[in-house]
């Protein structure tokens, strides 16, 4: 029996990081090739969502701050969480089948590919995150000691992310009913997360304690912008820490229902 | 002595869908019926063990199992039941250029395809400017070009020049002996062999019995997804070819009634014999193969003559040849044919033949009268690559020197 810190193995888990790497940074400058922008679409895709709700809000229903924070922030960093929420949900679930030819013709850790496959939506959200300090300190609101807590928000967003991807890409390659549902959950997962919205909306609702335990994504938007925008604390932290439980436990599911599947993918690809 | 590959009884069993029904009634289905599932076996019960330093040739027809074989032994999927146990860093190339993907330059696809490959970033740098030595002069132009815009013949080339510089202790292969140009052939074998020559374990799956018969000191047979046959490649190949011999190209019919054919003209007897030299067992590229065929005709007076294909297993038509029309009566109608030795290249093919009444009608197709195999053959050969082509004719082609200055 090779014992778990021999060198082989060290060297084999070096290697296998070294895989995921040039797999992601694959990954990562294959998106925007051949075009003129490049990385600057990473930056016009979020405004122009922006631009879209602030539009509506202002002038169609004559909205002009969300519980009395500045109507951009909520948005900008909603759609900042959602946008890699959508993305990373997406891009795991699919990263098996569309590197099918590499599943079925040479052997590595599975769980390489959907990790890898997070790259491009990380770089996206660390161009927007600059974004949002631009535009938050053209709107004269400064960051707080809060942000400390943005890297705990994103780890457990990541988490769940992946952790529900993997559910799917597990379950999508033998029934690709899976595939049909994920633009369901991510289209209007969007309307029912308060993402162009906060929680203070539906806060006062009776239902509201048995949604946060249902959508962990609830917790973690506004644990999110807890984060970054200044004072803006609606949830409790106990809601908070309820979201990250649940996001932990989505994120162990998946890669245990993965870790049974992985031997087999290649059979139903 | 310890083995390096030890197998023990594995077999996969696959699950063929029934046959495809509407989707409102595959959604009845599953909720009603359980396990309306075919099963299938592809490889079963297969055992062997391997020592270090052997090479093992798996060969066998197509659908026998080697496939499925491969993929188990390089972890690419799990043996439904038994075990494996390999001891040692294993490589397998089942494709060449694994992984490439087109937008990104050569250069960047040599780090990515060794990576796949299961070597480290530091050996892919050592080995770069060897790997693309290997490849040929004319990759160095286009490193930092895209590969989709490679020439195919340029894309394989650097993928096998990425995996001919793994240093795997197991190397499992399929066929990607038989990429490239000559030229890059016979550098890729020369590459085999000066891997063969160390203390390396090979498994190498090949339709091309020369090649295994040089290559590999053992051999595993499959038939049908069991072993037919494992041990000393001589031994083992010798059975394998006898066995193909024994395979009689005949359909012979007796009953007018159960024999193929219409009400017009039904299938006698066919027959296929190669004309087998000294030593020889089984048809190959230097046989003639003599057609024999005879057919009812059950109608009188009619001017009927037969046209033959013969089809690639491919799927193409290499020739179609045509008898003479002939005015026939009732009763039994005989045609021969010969094809020539040095015709055919080695490969699979099909025969079917019509019977055409007035050069225009076709009274009856008798499709797949025969399924037959040329083996390859070629003396005195450093090349073991499939020779190319159809058709594999010897024509008078000299060469001479006519003068000696430049």
């Amino acid at each position: 029996m090779m014992s778990f810190f021999s060198t082989s193995r060290i060297i084999q888990v070096g290697n296998n990081l070294e895989l995921l790497f040039i797999l992601a940074k694959r990954d990562i400058s294959v998106r925007y090739k051949q075009t003129i922008l490049g990385i600057v679409w990473a930056i016009i895709k979020p405004i122009a969502t922006m631009l879209v709700f602030l539009f509506a809000f202002k002038n169609v229903s004559n909205i002009h701050d969300l519980g009395g924070y500045p109507i951009q922030l909520v948005i900008f960093s909603g759609i900042l969480f959602w946008n890699f929420f959508a993305n990373a949900f997406q891009f795991s679930s699919n990263s098996i089948l569309t590197n099918s030819n590499l599943v079925s013709k040479v052997y590595f850790p599975r769980i390489i590919i959907p990790l890898s496959a997070i790259s491009v939506p990380f770089i996206d959200f660390l161009v927007g995150f600059f974004i949002y300090f631009i535009l938050s300190y053209s709107l004269n609101y400064s960051i707080s000691y809060t942000i400390l807590f943005l890297p705990v928000a994103f780890f457990f967003l990541l988490l769940f992310s992946l952790g529900l991807g993997l559910i799917f890409s597990s379950f999508a390659i033998r029934h690709r009913d899976f595939l049909q549902i994920i633009p369901l959950i991510v289209q209007y997962g969007f309307f029912i997360t308060p993402i162009i919205y906060t929680s203070n909306e539906i806060i006062s609702k009776s239902w509201f304690k048995y949604y946060l335990l249902i959508n962990p994504l609830v917790g973690l938007v506004e644990f999110f912008r807890f984060s970054l925008i200044k004072g803006y604390h609606i949830l409790s932290f106990f809601d908070f820490f309820i979201s990250c439980a649940l996001s932990l436990i989505v994120f162990i599911l998946g890669l245990v229902i993965f870790k049974f599947k992985e031997d087999t993918f290649v059979d139903h690809l | 002595m310890n083995s390096i590959v030890s197998v023990s009884s594995i077999s996969k069993k696959y699950q063929l869908p029934p046959t495809k029904k509407l989707v409102s009634d595959s959604i009845i289905n599953k909720i009603f019926t359980k396990n309306k599932f075919e099963e299938y076996w592809a490889v079963k019960d297969i055992s062997f063990n391997l020592n270090k330093g052997d090479k093992l040739g798996i060969i066998g027809n197509n659908g026998a199992g080697k496939s499925t074989l491969l993929k188990i032994l390089s972890k690419i999927t799990k043996p439904t039941t038994g075990k494996i146990d390999i001891q040692g860093k294993v490589a397998s190339l089942l494709e060449v250029g694994t992984g490439f993907h087109p937008e990104l330059s050569g250069r960047d696809n040599i780090y990515l395809n060794g990576a796949i490959l299961g070597m480290s970033k530091k050996q892919i740098t050592q080995q770069f400017d060897e790997i693309v030595e290997f490849a040929g002069d004319q990759i160095i132009k286009f490193l930092d070009t895209p590969v989709k815009r490679y020439s195919s013949g340029m894309y394989v080339r650097l993928g096998f020049a990425i995996s001919a510089h793994l240093d795997p202790d197991i190397l499992i292969v399929d066929e990607v002996l038989a990429v490239g140009d000559a030229d890059f052939q016979k550098k890729s074998l020369g590459k085999m062999k000066e891997v063969a020559s160390k203390e390396k374990t090979i498994l190498f799956v090949s339709h091309n019995l020369t090649a295994v018969a040089n290559l590999c000191n053992k051999t595993l047979h499959l038939e049908k997804g069991c072993v037919k046959q494992f041990g000393e490649t001589g031994e083992v190949l010798n059975n394998y070819l006898s066995a193909m011999q024994n395979n009689l190209l005949l359909q012979n019919y007796d009953d007018i009634n159960s024999a193929p054919g219409n009400e017009l003209v039904r299938l006698k007897y066919a027959k296929l014999t190669p004309s087998l030299i000294e030593n020889q067992l089984i048809a190959d590229v230097r046989s003639s193969l003599k057609i024999d065929l005879e057919f009812w005709n059950l109608i009188d007076n009619q001017n009927l003559n037969i046209s033959l294909h013969i089809y690639a297993s491919t799927g193409e038509c290499i020739f179609n040849v045509g008898t003479v029309p002939e005015l026939l009566q009732r009763g039994i109608v005989q045609a021969s044919l010969t094809i020539p030795s040095y015709f055919l290249n080695d490969g699979n093919y099909l025969v079917s033949f019509m019977v055409v009444k007035d050069k225009s009608i076709v009274l009856y197709n008798f499709e797949e009268v025969f399924n037959f195999e040329i083996a390859d053959y070629r003396e005195e050969t450093t090349w073991y690559g499939k020779w190319p082509g159809y058709v594999r004719p010897q024509f008078d082609f000299p060469i001479q020197q006519v003068s000696q200055k430049l």
